[in-house]
Protein backbone atom coordinates (compact mmCIF):
# COMPACT_ATOMS: atom_id res chain seq x y z
CA UNK A 1 0.00 0.00 0.00
CA UNK A 2 1.74 3.57 -1.06
CA UNK A 3 1.46 6.08 2.15
CA UNK A 4 0.48 9.14 1.89
CA UNK A 5 3.51 12.09 1.72
CA UNK A 6 2.29 14.19 4.89
CA UNK A 7 4.56 17.39 3.55
CA UNK A 8 2.02 18.76 1.26
CA UNK A 9 3.14 21.27 -1.25
CA UNK A 10 0.04 23.08 -2.22
CA UNK A 11 0.09 25.42 -5.44
CA UNK A 12 -0.36 28.65 -5.80
CA UNK A 13 -3.64 28.07 -7.15
CA UNK A 14 -4.91 25.89 -4.16
CA UNK A 15 -3.13 28.50 -1.81
CA UNK A 16 -5.23 31.43 -3.25
CA UNK A 17 -8.55 29.37 -3.15
CA UNK A 18 -7.61 27.15 0.08
CA UNK A 19 -9.40 29.86 2.53
CA UNK A 20 -12.79 30.17 0.62
CA UNK A 21 -12.57 25.93 0.06
CA UNK A 22 -12.42 25.74 3.42
CA UNK A 23 -15.20 27.72 4.71
CA UNK A 24 -17.69 26.40 2.26
CA UNK A 25 -16.49 22.98 3.19
CA UNK A 26 -17.20 24.16 6.65
CA UNK A 27 -20.15 25.62 6.08
CA UNK A 28 -22.17 22.57 4.64
CA UNK A 29 -23.31 19.75 7.00
CA UNK A 30 -22.74 16.29 5.21
CA UNK A 31 -19.67 17.60 4.23
CA UNK A 32 -18.35 18.89 7.86
CA UNK A 33 -19.86 15.77 9.47
CA UNK A 34 -17.22 13.90 7.82
CA UNK A 35 -14.70 16.39 8.15
CA UNK A 36 -14.66 16.54 12.20
CA UNK A 37 -14.58 12.25 11.72
CA UNK A 38 -17.96 11.96 13.60
CA UNK A 39 -21.03 10.18 11.85
CA UNK A 40 -19.71 8.45 8.86
CA UNK A 41 -20.99 10.41 5.82
CA UNK A 42 -20.71 9.25 2.50
CA UNK A 43 -22.84 6.08 1.14
CA UNK A 44 -22.47 3.48 -1.89
CA UNK A 45 -23.82 0.13 -2.61
CA UNK A 46 -21.73 -2.13 -3.47
CA UNK A 47 -24.09 -5.06 -4.45
CA UNK A 48 -25.95 -5.83 -2.06
CA UNK A 49 -23.70 -4.76 0.56
CA UNK A 50 -24.25 -1.42 1.67
CA UNK A 51 -20.90 0.59 2.68
CA UNK A 52 -20.86 3.91 5.03
CA UNK A 53 -17.79 5.98 5.71
CA UNK A 54 -16.11 8.73 6.79
CA UNK A 55 -13.24 7.88 9.68
CA UNK A 56 -14.29 4.44 9.15
CA UNK A 57 -16.08 2.26 6.77
CA UNK A 58 -19.02 0.04 8.18
CA UNK A 59 -20.59 -2.32 6.31
CA UNK A 60 -23.61 -4.29 5.99
CA UNK A 61 -25.07 -7.26 3.65
CA UNK A 62 -28.51 -7.54 5.69
CA UNK A 63 -30.09 -4.37 4.65
CA UNK A 64 -28.34 -2.34 7.66
CA UNK A 65 -29.96 -4.89 10.59
CA UNK A 66 -26.24 -4.99 11.32
CA UNK A 67 -22.79 -3.85 10.72
CA UNK A 68 -18.47 -4.83 10.50
CA UNK A 69 -15.69 -2.03 10.66
CA UNK A 70 -13.37 -2.11 8.73
CA UNK A 71 -9.74 -0.15 8.32
CA UNK A 72 -9.47 2.96 5.70
CA UNK A 73 -6.37 4.55 4.22
CA UNK A 74 -7.57 7.98 5.70
CA UNK A 75 -10.29 9.81 6.78
CA UNK A 76 -13.04 9.65 3.86
CA UNK A 77 -15.11 12.16 1.87
CA UNK A 78 -16.74 10.28 -0.90
CA UNK A 79 -17.33 6.94 -2.31
CA UNK A 80 -17.30 5.42 -5.41
CA UNK A 81 -18.62 1.71 -6.42
CA UNK A 82 -19.88 0.10 -9.63
CA UNK A 83 -21.88 -2.32 -10.92
CA UNK A 84 -19.99 -4.55 -13.26
CA UNK A 85 -16.87 -4.56 -10.92
CA UNK A 86 -18.23 -5.89 -7.67
CA UNK A 87 -15.53 -5.28 -4.79
CA UNK A 88 -14.28 -2.19 -6.09
CA UNK A 89 -14.30 0.38 -4.14
CA UNK A 90 -13.38 4.01 -4.58
CA UNK A 91 -12.96 6.55 -1.97
CA UNK A 92 -11.68 10.71 -1.56
CA UNK A 93 -9.20 11.12 1.05
CA UNK A 94 -9.64 14.01 3.35
CA UNK A 95 -5.54 13.88 3.55
CA UNK A 96 -5.29 14.08 -0.79
CA UNK A 97 -5.34 10.97 -2.34
CA UNK A 98 -7.79 8.17 -3.81
CA UNK A 99 -8.33 5.09 -2.12
CA UNK A 100 -8.80 1.49 -4.35
CA UNK A 101 -9.80 -1.14 -3.19
CA UNK A 102 -10.64 -4.31 -5.12
CA UNK A 103 -11.95 -6.39 -2.04
CA UNK A 104 -14.89 -4.42 -0.91
CA UNK A 105 -12.78 -2.20 1.75
CA UNK A 106 -10.47 -5.40 3.08
CA UNK A 107 -7.28 -3.69 1.69
CA UNK A 108 -6.86 -0.59 -0.13
CA UNK A 109 -4.05 1.10 -1.76
CA UNK A 110 -3.45 5.33 -3.19
CA UNK A 111 -3.39 6.59 -6.02
CA UNK A 112 -1.73 9.88 -6.39
CA UNK A 113 0.47 9.74 -9.50
CA UNK A 114 -0.59 13.37 -10.76
CA UNK A 115 -3.19 14.45 -8.50
CA UNK A 116 -1.74 17.81 -6.94
CA UNK A 117 -2.25 17.97 -3.18
CA UNK A 118 -5.18 18.91 -1.34
CA UNK A 119 -8.68 17.28 -0.38
CA UNK A 120 -10.55 14.81 -2.87
CA UNK A 121 -14.32 15.45 -1.91
CA UNK A 122 -16.02 13.79 -4.68
CA UNK A 123 -15.44 10.66 -6.47
CA UNK A 124 -17.38 9.04 -9.41
CA UNK A 125 -16.50 5.96 -11.63
CA UNK A 126 -17.21 5.40 -15.27
CA UNK A 127 -20.57 4.30 -15.95
CA UNK A 128 -19.34 2.26 -18.99
CA UNK A 129 -15.82 2.03 -17.66
CA UNK A 130 -14.72 1.20 -14.03
CA UNK A 131 -11.26 1.91 -14.82
CA UNK A 132 -12.32 5.32 -15.49
CA UNK A 133 -12.48 7.31 -12.12
CA UNK A 134 -12.68 10.74 -11.74
CA UNK A 135 -11.88 13.16 -8.44
CA UNK A 136 -12.71 17.15 -7.60
CA UNK A 137 -9.92 18.90 -5.58
CA UNK A 138 -11.67 21.85 -3.81
CA UNK A 139 -9.79 25.13 -5.66
CA UNK A 140 -8.66 23.14 -8.27
CA UNK A 141 -10.15 21.32 -10.75
CA UNK A 142 -11.99 17.96 -11.82
CA UNK A 143 -9.23 15.31 -12.81
CA UNK A 144 -9.53 12.06 -14.43
CA UNK A 145 -7.69 8.47 -14.34
CA UNK A 146 -8.06 6.59 -16.82
CA UNK A 147 -6.08 3.37 -15.22
CA UNK A 148 -7.58 2.87 -12.37
CA UNK A 149 -5.97 5.25 -10.01
CA UNK A 150 -2.61 4.00 -11.65
CA UNK A 151 -2.20 8.30 -13.21
CA UNK A 152 -4.17 11.57 -12.66
CA UNK A 153 -4.86 14.37 -15.45
CA UNK A 154 -6.53 17.26 -15.35
CA UNK A 155 -10.06 16.95 -17.19
CA UNK A 156 -11.28 20.76 -16.82
CA UNK A 157 -11.51 23.34 -14.38
CA UNK A 158 -14.34 23.78 -11.94
CA UNK A 159 -17.80 24.63 -12.71
CA UNK A 160 -18.86 28.39 -13.01
CA UNK A 161 -21.92 28.96 -11.64
CA UNK A 162 -23.10 32.55 -10.65
CA UNK A 163 -20.20 34.13 -11.77
CA UNK A 164 -17.69 32.18 -10.02
CA UNK A 165 -15.61 28.72 -9.97
CA UNK A 166 -17.99 26.24 -7.95
CA UNK A 167 -16.27 23.36 -6.10
CA UNK A 168 -18.38 20.08 -6.75
CA UNK A 169 -19.11 18.48 -3.55
CA UNK A 170 -20.33 15.31 -5.20
CA UNK A 171 -19.91 13.51 -8.69
CA UNK A 172 -21.74 10.68 -10.17
CA UNK A 173 -21.24 9.39 -13.92
CA UNK A 174 -24.17 9.21 -15.43
CA UNK A 175 -25.67 6.58 -18.47
CA UNK A 176 -27.31 9.04 -20.31
CA UNK A 177 -26.42 9.65 -23.89
CA UNK A 178 -24.59 13.37 -24.32
CA UNK A 179 -25.14 12.49 -28.17
CA UNK A 180 -21.49 13.41 -28.53
CA UNK A 181 -20.61 9.62 -28.25
CA UNK A 182 -20.22 10.22 -24.57
CA UNK A 183 -22.11 10.35 -21.32
CA UNK A 184 -22.83 12.85 -18.95
CA UNK A 185 -20.88 13.88 -15.60
CA UNK A 186 -22.97 15.23 -12.84
CA UNK A 187 -21.97 17.49 -10.47
CA UNK A 188 -23.05 18.97 -7.19
CA UNK A 189 -21.72 22.49 -6.20
CA UNK A 190 -22.09 24.54 -3.18
CA UNK A 191 -24.54 26.56 -5.44
CA UNK A 192 -26.48 23.76 -7.27
CA UNK A 193 -26.51 21.15 -10.09
CA UNK A 194 -24.32 21.32 -13.32
CA UNK A 195 -23.31 18.43 -15.56
CA UNK A 196 -20.40 17.86 -18.37
CA UNK A 197 -20.08 15.79 -21.04
CA UNK A 198 -17.31 13.24 -20.65
CA UNK A 199 -15.68 14.44 -23.51
CA UNK A 200 -15.03 17.74 -21.26
CA UNK A 201 -16.22 20.56 -23.82
CA UNK A 202 -18.06 22.21 -21.01
CA UNK A 203 -19.76 22.49 -17.91
CA UNK A 204 -23.85 23.25 -18.41
CA UNK A 205 -27.31 23.24 -16.83
CA UNK A 206 -29.01 20.39 -17.19
CA UNK A 207 -32.09 20.81 -19.76
CA UNK A 208 -34.23 19.08 -21.96
CA UNK A 209 -33.29 17.32 -24.27
CA UNK A 210 -35.39 19.27 -26.81
CA UNK A 211 -35.18 22.51 -25.30
CA UNK A 212 -33.12 23.82 -27.99
CA UNK A 213 -35.28 22.13 -30.74
CA UNK A 214 -38.21 23.64 -28.91
CA UNK A 215 -36.83 27.18 -28.90
CA UNK A 216 -35.71 27.03 -32.82
CA UNK A 217 -39.48 25.96 -33.12
CA UNK A 218 -40.95 28.45 -31.08
CA UNK A 219 -42.72 25.69 -29.19
CA UNK A 220 -43.60 25.92 -25.47
CA UNK A 221 -40.45 24.87 -23.28
CA UNK A 222 -40.59 21.55 -22.37
CA UNK A 223 -41.43 21.42 -18.30
CA UNK A 224 -38.97 21.89 -15.53
CA UNK A 225 -38.50 21.83 -11.70
CA UNK A 226 -35.24 22.26 -10.96
CA UNK A 227 -33.33 21.67 -7.69
CA UNK A 228 -33.55 24.79 -5.17
CA UNK A 229 -31.48 27.98 -6.52
CA UNK A 230 -28.56 28.27 -4.78
CA UNK A 231 -28.89 25.43 -2.47
CA UNK A 232 -25.36 23.31 -2.18
CA UNK A 233 -25.99 19.82 -3.76
CA UNK A 234 -23.87 17.66 -0.83
CA UNK A 235 -24.58 13.99 -2.77
CA UNK A 236 -25.67 12.79 -6.13
CA UNK A 237 -26.95 8.87 -6.94
CA UNK A 238 -27.69 8.01 -10.53
CA UNK A 239 -29.36 4.32 -10.73
CA UNK A 240 -27.38 2.07 -13.17
CA UNK A 241 -30.79 0.16 -13.56
CA UNK A 242 -32.42 3.21 -14.67
CA UNK A 243 -29.62 5.97 -15.23
CA UNK A 244 -32.32 8.96 -15.72
CA UNK A 245 -33.45 8.17 -12.00
CA UNK A 246 -31.28 10.44 -10.07
CA UNK A 247 -31.27 11.16 -6.05
CA UNK A 248 -29.93 14.33 -4.73
CA UNK A 249 -29.14 14.87 -1.00
CA UNK A 250 -29.43 19.05 -0.06
CA UNK A 251 -29.91 20.49 2.93
CA UNK A 252 -33.87 21.40 2.23
CA UNK A 253 -34.17 17.25 1.90
CA UNK A 254 -33.28 14.37 -0.22
CA UNK A 255 -34.69 14.86 -4.09
CA UNK A 256 -35.56 12.79 -6.61
CA UNK A 257 -35.62 12.49 -10.53
CA UNK A 258 -36.90 10.54 -13.48
CA UNK A 259 -35.93 12.13 -16.22
CA UNK A 260 -31.93 12.60 -15.45
CA UNK A 261 -32.14 15.70 -13.89
CA UNK A 262 -35.08 18.12 -15.71
CA UNK A 263 -37.79 17.51 -13.37
CA UNK A 264 -37.20 17.28 -9.60
CA UNK A 265 -39.49 16.03 -6.36
CA UNK A 266 -38.90 16.20 -2.79
CA UNK A 267 -39.29 13.29 -1.36
CA UNK A 268 -37.81 14.09 2.35
CA UNK A 269 -38.46 17.65 3.84
CA UNK A 270 -35.81 16.78 6.28
CA UNK A 271 -31.72 17.90 5.66
CA UNK A 272 -29.95 15.09 3.94
CA UNK A 273 -26.41 14.88 3.25
CA UNK A 274 -25.69 12.02 1.53
CA UNK A 275 -27.94 9.10 -0.82
CA UNK A 276 -26.64 6.01 -2.46
CA UNK A 277 -28.74 3.82 -4.88
CA UNK A 278 -28.72 0.17 -5.20
CA UNK A 279 -27.02 -1.03 -8.54
CA UNK A 280 -29.68 -3.46 -9.59
CA UNK A 281 -33.12 -1.78 -8.28
CA UNK A 282 -33.28 2.13 -8.32
CA UNK A 283 -36.24 2.02 -6.08
CA UNK A 284 -34.01 0.56 -3.11
CA UNK A 285 -32.19 3.99 -1.70
CA UNK A 286 -29.93 4.73 0.99
CA UNK A 287 -29.38 7.98 2.73
CA UNK A 288 -28.36 9.83 5.74
CA UNK A 289 -31.18 12.02 6.60
CA UNK A 290 -30.96 14.60 9.77
CA UNK A 291 -28.45 12.25 11.82
CA UNK A 292 -29.88 8.92 10.74
CA UNK A 293 -29.18 6.41 7.98
CA UNK A 294 -32.12 5.33 6.52
CA UNK A 295 -33.66 2.91 3.40
CA UNK A 296 -35.81 2.79 1.29
CA UNK A 297 -37.57 0.59 -0.90
CA UNK A 298 -39.93 2.33 -2.61
CA UNK A 299 -38.22 5.28 -4.00
CA UNK A 300 -38.27 7.08 -1.01
CA UNK A 301 -42.45 6.94 -0.46
CA UNK A 302 -41.34 5.01 2.72
CA UNK A 303 -37.88 4.76 4.93
CA UNK A 304 -36.60 2.69 7.65
CA UNK A 305 -33.63 3.48 10.62
CA UNK A 306 -30.80 1.07 9.82
CA UNK A 307 -29.55 -0.50 12.85
CA UNK A 308 -27.44 1.75 15.10
CA UNK A 309 -23.17 0.79 13.97
CA UNK B 1 -10.43 42.83 -27.42
CA UNK B 2 -10.49 39.32 -28.24
CA UNK B 3 -13.84 39.26 -29.81
CA UNK B 4 -12.56 42.37 -31.87
CA UNK B 5 -9.45 40.33 -32.84
CA UNK B 6 -12.01 37.14 -33.80
CA UNK B 7 -14.17 39.27 -36.11
CA UNK B 8 -11.55 41.76 -37.56
CA UNK B 9 -9.34 38.49 -38.38
CA UNK B 10 -12.36 36.64 -39.84
CA UNK B 11 -13.27 39.63 -42.36
CA UNK B 12 -9.74 40.30 -43.37
CA UNK B 13 -9.99 36.60 -44.45
CA UNK B 14 -13.13 35.97 -46.50
CA UNK B 15 -11.76 38.61 -48.67
CA UNK B 16 -8.72 36.25 -49.80
CA UNK B 17 -9.37 32.96 -48.93
CA UNK B 18 -13.29 33.30 -49.07
CA UNK B 19 -12.21 33.88 -53.11
CA UNK B 20 -9.99 30.80 -53.32
CA UNK B 21 -12.65 28.95 -51.90
CA UNK B 22 -14.97 29.81 -54.97
CA UNK B 23 -12.74 29.50 -57.21
CA UNK B 24 -11.38 26.28 -56.38
CA UNK B 25 -14.90 24.85 -56.24
CA UNK B 26 -15.71 25.91 -59.48
CA UNK B 27 -12.47 25.40 -61.15
CA UNK B 28 -13.62 21.60 -61.72
CA UNK B 29 -10.84 20.14 -59.69
CA UNK B 30 -12.06 17.00 -57.94
CA UNK B 31 -9.34 15.79 -56.20
CA UNK B 32 -10.59 13.02 -53.94
CA UNK B 33 -10.65 13.26 -50.59
CA UNK B 34 -11.90 10.38 -48.07
CA UNK B 35 -13.55 13.50 -45.93
CA UNK B 36 -17.15 14.21 -46.29
CA UNK B 37 -18.91 16.31 -44.47
CA UNK B 38 -22.69 16.90 -43.90
CA UNK B 39 -23.12 13.67 -45.78
CA UNK B 40 -21.11 15.10 -48.75
CA UNK B 41 -17.82 14.52 -50.40
CA UNK B 42 -15.16 17.31 -50.11
CA UNK B 43 -12.87 17.69 -52.18
CA UNK B 44 -8.90 18.03 -51.61
CA UNK B 45 -8.84 21.65 -52.67
CA UNK B 46 -11.94 22.17 -50.52
CA UNK B 47 -9.70 20.91 -47.61
CA UNK B 48 -6.31 23.17 -48.79
CA UNK B 49 -8.45 26.36 -48.95
CA UNK B 50 -9.87 25.39 -45.36
CA UNK B 51 -6.35 25.10 -44.17
CA UNK B 52 -5.66 28.86 -45.62
CA UNK B 53 -9.34 30.39 -43.97
CA UNK B 54 -8.36 28.27 -41.45
CA UNK B 55 -4.91 30.05 -40.71
CA UNK B 56 -6.38 33.36 -40.84
CA UNK B 57 -9.67 33.18 -39.01
CA UNK B 58 -8.87 30.40 -36.07
CA UNK B 59 -5.48 30.09 -35.33
CA UNK B 60 -4.64 33.39 -33.75
CA UNK B 61 -7.00 31.75 -30.98
CA UNK B 62 -7.42 27.78 -31.75
CA UNK B 63 -3.54 27.68 -32.73
CA UNK B 64 -1.62 27.29 -36.00
CA UNK B 65 -1.46 23.44 -35.52
CA UNK B 66 -4.83 23.20 -33.95
CA UNK B 67 -3.43 22.70 -30.52
CA UNK B 68 -5.66 25.53 -28.78
CA UNK B 69 -4.75 28.27 -26.21
CA UNK B 70 -1.95 27.39 -22.99
CA UNK B 71 -3.32 25.91 -20.50
CA UNK B 72 -6.93 25.44 -22.30
CA UNK B 73 -8.29 23.13 -19.53
CA UNK B 74 -8.06 26.52 -16.98
CA UNK B 75 -10.39 28.94 -16.93
CA UNK B 76 -9.75 32.54 -17.75
CA UNK B 77 -10.45 35.68 -15.39
CA UNK B 78 -13.65 36.62 -17.31
CA UNK B 79 -14.80 33.17 -16.42
CA UNK B 80 -14.83 31.77 -20.21
CA UNK B 81 -12.34 28.96 -21.35
CA UNK B 82 -9.59 29.15 -23.58
CA UNK B 83 -9.73 28.44 -27.29
CA UNK B 84 -9.41 24.59 -27.09
CA UNK B 85 -7.45 22.26 -29.57
CA UNK B 86 -8.74 20.98 -32.64
CA UNK B 87 -6.45 18.46 -33.21
CA UNK B 88 -6.79 14.76 -31.46
CA UNK B 89 -6.10 16.02 -27.97
CA UNK B 90 -9.28 18.32 -27.70
CA UNK B 91 -12.70 17.54 -28.18
CA UNK B 92 -13.59 18.25 -31.15
CA UNK B 93 -13.96 15.18 -32.50
CA UNK B 94 -16.64 14.49 -29.95
CA UNK B 95 -19.26 16.69 -31.92
CA UNK B 96 -20.99 15.74 -35.35
CA UNK B 97 -20.81 17.65 -38.43
CA UNK B 98 -23.78 19.48 -37.29
CA UNK B 99 -23.16 20.75 -34.60
CA UNK B 100 -19.25 22.12 -35.63
CA UNK B 101 -21.41 23.98 -38.35
CA UNK B 102 -23.93 25.26 -35.90
CA UNK B 103 -21.37 26.10 -33.52
CA UNK B 104 -19.04 27.82 -36.08
CA UNK B 105 -21.88 29.79 -37.94
CA UNK B 106 -24.08 31.08 -35.23
CA UNK B 107 -22.18 30.30 -31.65
CA UNK B 108 -21.54 27.90 -28.91
CA UNK B 109 -25.00 29.07 -27.72
CA UNK B 110 -26.74 28.21 -30.42
CA UNK B 111 -26.00 24.37 -28.85
CA UNK B 112 -25.95 25.50 -25.23
CA UNK B 113 -28.96 27.74 -24.71
CA UNK B 114 -27.05 30.70 -22.28
CA UNK B 115 -23.62 29.65 -22.89
CA UNK B 116 -20.79 32.44 -22.61
CA UNK B 117 -17.67 31.86 -24.70
CA UNK B 118 -15.36 34.11 -26.43
CA UNK B 119 -15.69 32.69 -29.46
CA UNK B 120 -17.77 34.84 -31.99
CA UNK B 121 -20.35 33.44 -34.70
CA UNK B 122 -18.64 33.33 -38.03
CA UNK B 123 -22.04 33.36 -39.71
CA UNK B 124 -21.71 36.87 -41.03
CA UNK B 125 -17.59 36.21 -41.44
CA UNK B 126 -17.71 33.52 -43.50
CA UNK B 127 -19.85 31.67 -45.95
CA UNK B 128 -21.52 28.00 -45.63
CA UNK B 129 -19.10 26.90 -47.76
CA UNK B 130 -16.21 28.46 -46.47
CA UNK B 131 -17.30 27.02 -42.91
CA UNK B 132 -17.22 23.81 -44.72
CA UNK B 133 -13.79 23.95 -45.96
CA UNK B 134 -12.62 24.89 -42.09
CA UNK B 135 -13.99 21.90 -40.66
CA UNK B 136 -12.99 19.35 -43.03
CA UNK B 137 -9.57 20.44 -43.17
CA UNK B 138 -9.64 20.16 -39.57
CA UNK B 139 -11.06 16.44 -40.01
CA UNK B 140 -8.40 15.76 -42.10
CA UNK B 141 -5.54 16.07 -39.46
CA UNK B 142 -7.37 13.59 -36.99
CA UNK B 143 -6.00 10.43 -36.86
CA UNK B 144 -8.42 7.19 -37.79
CA UNK B 145 -9.74 6.84 -34.84
CA UNK B 146 -10.85 10.10 -34.31
CA UNK B 147 -11.95 10.31 -37.68
CA UNK B 148 -13.89 6.94 -37.04
CA UNK B 149 -15.52 8.43 -33.85
CA UNK B 150 -16.65 11.34 -35.11
CA UNK B 151 -18.85 10.03 -37.88
CA UNK B 152 -20.20 8.07 -35.57
CA UNK B 153 -21.12 10.73 -33.89
CA UNK B 154 -22.25 12.38 -37.00
CA UNK B 155 -24.34 9.33 -38.10
CA UNK B 156 -26.04 9.02 -34.73
CA UNK B 157 -26.79 12.84 -34.54
CA UNK B 158 -30.81 12.63 -35.60
CA UNK B 159 -31.37 16.62 -34.86
CA UNK B 160 -29.80 17.32 -31.56
CA UNK B 161 -26.64 16.70 -29.33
Amino acid sequence: MKMIEPNFRPTRRAVLTAALGIGVLAALPGVARAGTGGANGSLAFDGDALLSAGGTLSTSTDGGATWSERALPGRVLALATHRDRPGRVVAGLAEGGVGFSEDGGATWRVGTAGLPDGAVNAVAIGSRDPDLIYAAIPGDGLYKSEDAGESWTLAMDRPWLDEAERDPLALVSVDLDTGMGGIWIYAGTETGLTRVPDCFCRWQDVQPGNAMDALVAGDAPPPENPLPAGEPVLSLASSPSSPERLYAALPSGLWASRDGGVVWTQIVEESASAVAVHPEDETYVAAIVGDALKLSRDSGMTWTAAAAK
Amino acid sequence: MRRVAYVSAGVLAVAATGIAVLAQSGSGSESGSDITFLGEPVTAADIAAGKDLYAQSCAACHGAGLEGQPDWKRRLPNGRMPAPPHDETGHTWHHSDRNLFEITKNGVEAVVAGYESDMPAFGAVLTDAEITAVLAYIKSTWPERQRAAQAEVTAQDEGGS
